[in-house]
């Protein structure tokens, strides 16, 4: 393995991380949004929206993402109808194709848990908070989110960690994202191991830190959950 | 049996022939009852007698089929929905009236995310809308009477289910109700963490207190209530003074009961 190619190309990969985190954070943020909408569409009790949401569910869960991202791209082109839309703007970006099929495609694995972390939430407690008189979006604000983004973390974490690999495929699209600029160099140079262990190791190196960050933030939500103060309080005593 | 109204104390919750059904369990069967300030009503009853689904029908914690409550003296307005079925015409009166009734459940129901104190000034903050300091203030005053100041930065699940019934009373009168609703406060705890919550609301009863409560207790109910009402099978089979009633009652099954 030549040391000094590496680096190179690590310089070079490096120059495209802000994009494939752009990619990752956009589609992450605004699928969480769509995701929460469809949780609550499944459980409102209204068929119609119930509905809506299975099926949405089961068509972006049961088809690849690379596919989507090919019907987004170069699909939606095709109609006459798209192309004179104000969306079009939009629409005709790889960038924004990339995010839309990105969201799309994670908001429907990321509402099935954020459903997980609803149905989670102790029915008792939610009666304690009608019984305060608290009006029921104040409920669902103060009690019910609060106590289902805790049981569900770890598995939006997963969700997200899949998110910033999934990123990848946009290189198909023309972006320049990490595993696009690797292709490039390695239709330049031809040294197949180098380039992707080097990309490999970035994806990596992020997904460490993304990790790190969801622990750091579910011990920060669940002191409930460990042991008591007191006791805690003795053993941070020790250590300092 | 009906006892004619003795106090002069205005009425602080009145029931007038609740009637509720569960499918085709009928669970209420026309109750009506009237307790006035400062009264300690005793709710007693074997299980499936509709004693809970009674305490929960005041703050609309279930929704009676027919019938009305009025607490302070304000009927809670019910509208008939489209599937049929009794639902509240207006959420906000619902909720401005269970705003000023304490509940406390068999099974606690602390908030598990907050510590003690969050869950005592959440409802004071939020839906009464007072200052945070006053309610800090006020809280830890109301966690002192209970006896558990020196846990309010725990979580429940740090509690014994004695401490963490207290706490839940604290969270109740941090609301300044005007009736406190005790749903079965000791079925939920080990046989010797009784004694602490009884204590306390023994206390609460002391302050003249409105409160109706739904027991097994038979001690509390006979020494601590001013009044006793049995349901069976969702009817009200017998009630009075607790020492008329524990001593001589003229209903069979109330004597079973109580014997047991």
């Amino acid at each position: 393995m030549d040391i000094a190619f590496a680096s190179e190309t690590l310089m070079s990969l490096l120059s495209a991380l802000p994009l494939t985190l752009e990619l990752a954070v956009t589609a992450i943020a605004l699928g969480s949004v769509v995701a929460l909408a469809l949780a609550l569409a499944r459980l409102s009790g209204i068929l119609v929206l119930d509905w809506f949401a299975r099926a949405y569910v089961f068509v972006f869960r049961g088809t690849p993402l690379l596919v989507q991202i090919f019907l987004i791209y170069y699909g939606l082109s095709q109609f006459a109808a798209v192309r004179h839309s104000i969306f079009w703007p939009i629409l005709r970006e790889p960038y924004w194709c990339a995010v839309l099929a990105l969201m799309l495609n994670t908001a429907a694995y990321a509402s099935e848990i954020i459903r997980g972390g609803l149905l989670s939430v102790p029915h008792g407690q939610v009666e304690a908070a009608r019984a305060c008189g608290m009006p029921r979006f104040m409920i669902f604000r103060r009690i019910v989110m609060p106590l289902a983004i805790r049981q569900a973390l770890p598995g939006y974490g997963n969700e997200m960690i899949s998110m910033v690999k999934a990123t990848s495929l946009a290189s198909i699209i023309t972006l320049m994202e990490i595993t696009g600029v690797a292709a490039r160099i390695i239709s330049e140079s031809y040294r197949v191991i180098e380039v992707f262990v080097v990309a490999g190791a970035i994806y990596l190196a992020i997904n460490f830190l993304l990790t790190r960050l969801i622990a750091f933030i579910e011990y920060r939500l669940t002191p409930h959950q460990r042991q008591p103060l007191a006791i805690h309080g003795e053993l941070k005593g020790e250590a300092h | 049996m009906n006892i004619p109204a003795k106090s002069t104390s205005p009425v602080a919750i009145g029931l007038r022939d609740l009637h509720k059904r569960f499918g085709p369990l009928e669970v209420l069967k026309g109750i009506s009852l009237d307790a006035s300030e400062g009264e300690v009503i005793s709710i007693l009853g074997s299980s499936g007698s509709g004693k809970s689904t009674l305490l929960r029908c005041i703050n609309m914690l279930e929704v009676p089929d027919s019938g009305t409550i009025a607490v302070a003296g304000e009927t809670i307005r019910l509208r008939t929905a489209s599937s049929g079925k009794s639902r509240p015409a207006d959420q906000r009166q619902v909720d401005r009236i269970r705003s000023e009734l304490g509940m406390v459940f068999q099974s606690f129901n602390l908030w598990s995310h907050k510590t003690v104190l969050e869950n005592v000034i959440e409802a004071p903050i939020h839906v009464l809308k007072r200052p945070r300091s006053e309610a800090i203030e006020e809280a830890e005053a109301l966690l002192g009477k209970v006896g558990i100041a020196d846990k309010r930065n725990h979580y429940p699940a740090h509690l014994s289910g004695g401490q963490q019934q207290r706490a839940a009373i604290a969270r109740a009168l941090a609301m300044r109700p005007k009736a406190m609703l005790f749903d079965e406060p000791t079925s939920a705890l080990d046989p010797e963490l009784v004694g602490e919550v009884l204590r306390v609301m023994r206390g609460l009863a002391e302050e003249g207190r409105t409160m109706l409560v739904v027991t097994h207790e038979m001690g509390f109910a006979r020494d601590v209530s001013s009044r006793v009402i049995f349901l069976h099978k969702g009817a009200i089979e017998e009630e009075g003074a607790p020492h008329e009633v524990f001593t001589n009652s003229k209903s069979e099954r109330f004597r079973q009961f109580i014997s047991k």
